[in-house]
């Protein structure tokens, strides 16, 4: 992994503030240091097929809701809960509409072994499953991963802890099964 | 934490984490600018309210009513309404709305400002703005979103933007995010993020440049794009022109009178070298392939992906 980007709440605050008051440059940079932890976020929850898509409903729903936003510095752990919330939406729509399954093998273009290790990590606890494809698929440091989503780096620390702990055992069983 | 490799890549790794790593990287997110889906199914979304008072009027101009296509306009004291194909939207004094233009963006329009929305389908958003200021940011796929002026016509690359037209029917687009290709009758100008560029009626688009330019350098772009400024105007673009301002250099490449274009190359050579294979006369006989590597030198990203969708780039 690369070495661990600067992340700095107070320039997140500035580009949020700016944003707010109708910076589209500002909104944009969001964008770029964003967009892997909604990806992530989302990765986690949803299909994958499905992710990218996502991925831009929730930047569009964040910058119409952008006035709503009160603490300019909370602005990682305010979109991060717009990405949780499109993700839950997705899924209660979902069930509105049909019963369909999760993923369709035939039109997969990703390998069997990396399919399975995503859905290895899909099936561990919610917090343990976030924190973990932030780190593992979006390459995001456990500092990066605090900075961006708002939790302490001790909740982060535990996470990856406690949820790569599960995740051996899990493939560990499935290897041997 | 005994495990640093886990915490952010340090030390010595661990084979399992390595593994996974490699294994799932296929789903990650490389994205660096905003992209790309390709619109699937239409379907209206709330925006926000409007921040201004509004003076709006929605008048059909032909053809329009009752349309299945079309997008949701939002303006404070008047609530939503749509804009079907065919239909202008004139926003008047201190006015301004929002528009979803489908799933992928949202257009501002400023006041004193006009506008007619020509195709709302899947894959085609486009608009004609007869004058006046919008904003527009777009997540969508190169060249889903396209905004016809009277001078020029104004083509998303995936970003955010401001273009401003006038009534005379001079254009200016502002680039905060991504790219915009501006093009007219075969001249095509590709403004990055920090850009903008002119255009005038009878000229097209002219030579993209820094917002942050020496002004100089902006005032003798303009006289030479637009107002005839010849050899004079192209010495002081040259002589002013920096490292950041080589993409301004590469546009004039194709752009400056064969007498000229030895002195383009020069001085675009001195700020950015050419990679290797790229030769003095390949450029100097408008070879596409060696401009569009020599592009790739510049820093702004690869030309690929947006060299094969114009058939008269650059």
């Amino acid at each position: 992994m690369n070495a661990s980007p600067v992340v700095s709440i107070s320039d997140d605050a500035e580009l949020a503030r700016a944003a707010r008051h109708g910076s589209r440059a500002a909104f944009g940079r969001l964008y770029d240091r964003y967009a892997r932890m909604v990806h992530g976020i989302l990765l986690a929850r949803v299909p994958h097929g499905d992710v990218d898509d996502l991925v831009q409903d929730v930047f569009l729903s964040a910058l119409r809701q952008l006035s709503a936003l009160r603490d300019d510095g909370a602005f990682g752990g305010w979109l991060a809960m717009i990405a949780r919330n499109r993700a839950h939406d997705y899924h209660r729509r979902a069930r509105e509409w049909a019963e369909l399954p999760e993923e369709i093998p035939a039109a997969d273009r990703h390998t069997p072994d990396a399919l399975a290790a995503l859905e290895a990590i899909r099936a561990l606890p919610e917090a343990y499953r976030e924190t973990l494809m932030l780190r593992l698929v979006e390459g995001m440091t456990g500092d990066e991963i605090a900075a961006r989503t708002g939790l302490t780096p001790a909740s982060v620390r535990v996470n990856l802890h406690r949820g790569m702990k599960q995740l051996r055992q899990k493939l560990q069983c499935e290897e041997r099964a | 934490m005994r495990d640093p490799y886990l915490w952010d890549g340090s030390g010595a790794p661990d084979p399992e984490v390595e593994r996974l790593e490699r294994l799932l990287r296929e789903f990650r997110s490389d994205r660096a600018a905003p992209e790309m889906r390709m619109e699937a199914r239409p379907r209206w979304r709330a925006v926000a309210a409007a921040a201004a008072a509004v003076a709006l009027a929605v008048a059909v101009a032909g053809g329009g009513g009752g349309a299945p296509e079309g997008w949701q306009v939002a303006r404070a004291g008047a609530g939503r309404s749509r804009l079907a194909v065919g239909q202008t939207l004139e926003t008047g004094a201190g006015g301004h709305a929002t528009m979803n233009v489908g799933r992928i963006g949202i257009v501002e329009v400023e006041a004193n400002s006009r506008l007619r929305l020509e195709s709302a389908r899947a894959g085609e958003q486009r608009m004609a703005l007869e004058y006046g200021l919008i904003h527009a940011f777009i997540l969508a796929p190169p060249r889903s979103f396209v905004v016809d002026t009277p001078s020029a016509v104004a083509t998303d690359l995936g970003c955010f933007y401001t273009l401003e037209v006038d009534k005379d029917g001079s254009g200016l687009v502002s680039v905060q995010a991504g790219w915009v290709s501006f093009a007219h009758a075969g001249r095509e100008s590709f403004i990055p993020a920090g850009a903008a560029c002119l255009t005038r009626h009878g000229h097209g688009p002219g030579t993209p440049y820094r917002e942050q330019a020496a002004p100089p350098l902006r005032a003798a772009l303009q006289d030479f794009d637009f107002a005839g400024g010849g050899d004079g105007a192209l010495n002081v673009v040259l002589a002013e022109a920096t490292k950041d301002d080589a993409f301004t250099l590469w546009h004039l490449l194709t752009r400056a009178k064969p007498a000229q274009e030895p002195r383009v190359y020069d001085a675009l050579a001195a700020l950015v070298p050419p990679p290797a294979g790229v030769t003095r006369e390949g450029i100097l006989r408008g070879d596409r392939q060696m401009l569009g590597r020599w592009w790739d030198q510049l820093g702004l990203g690869q030309s690929g992906w947006w060299r094969g969708l114009e058939t008269q780039w650059p």
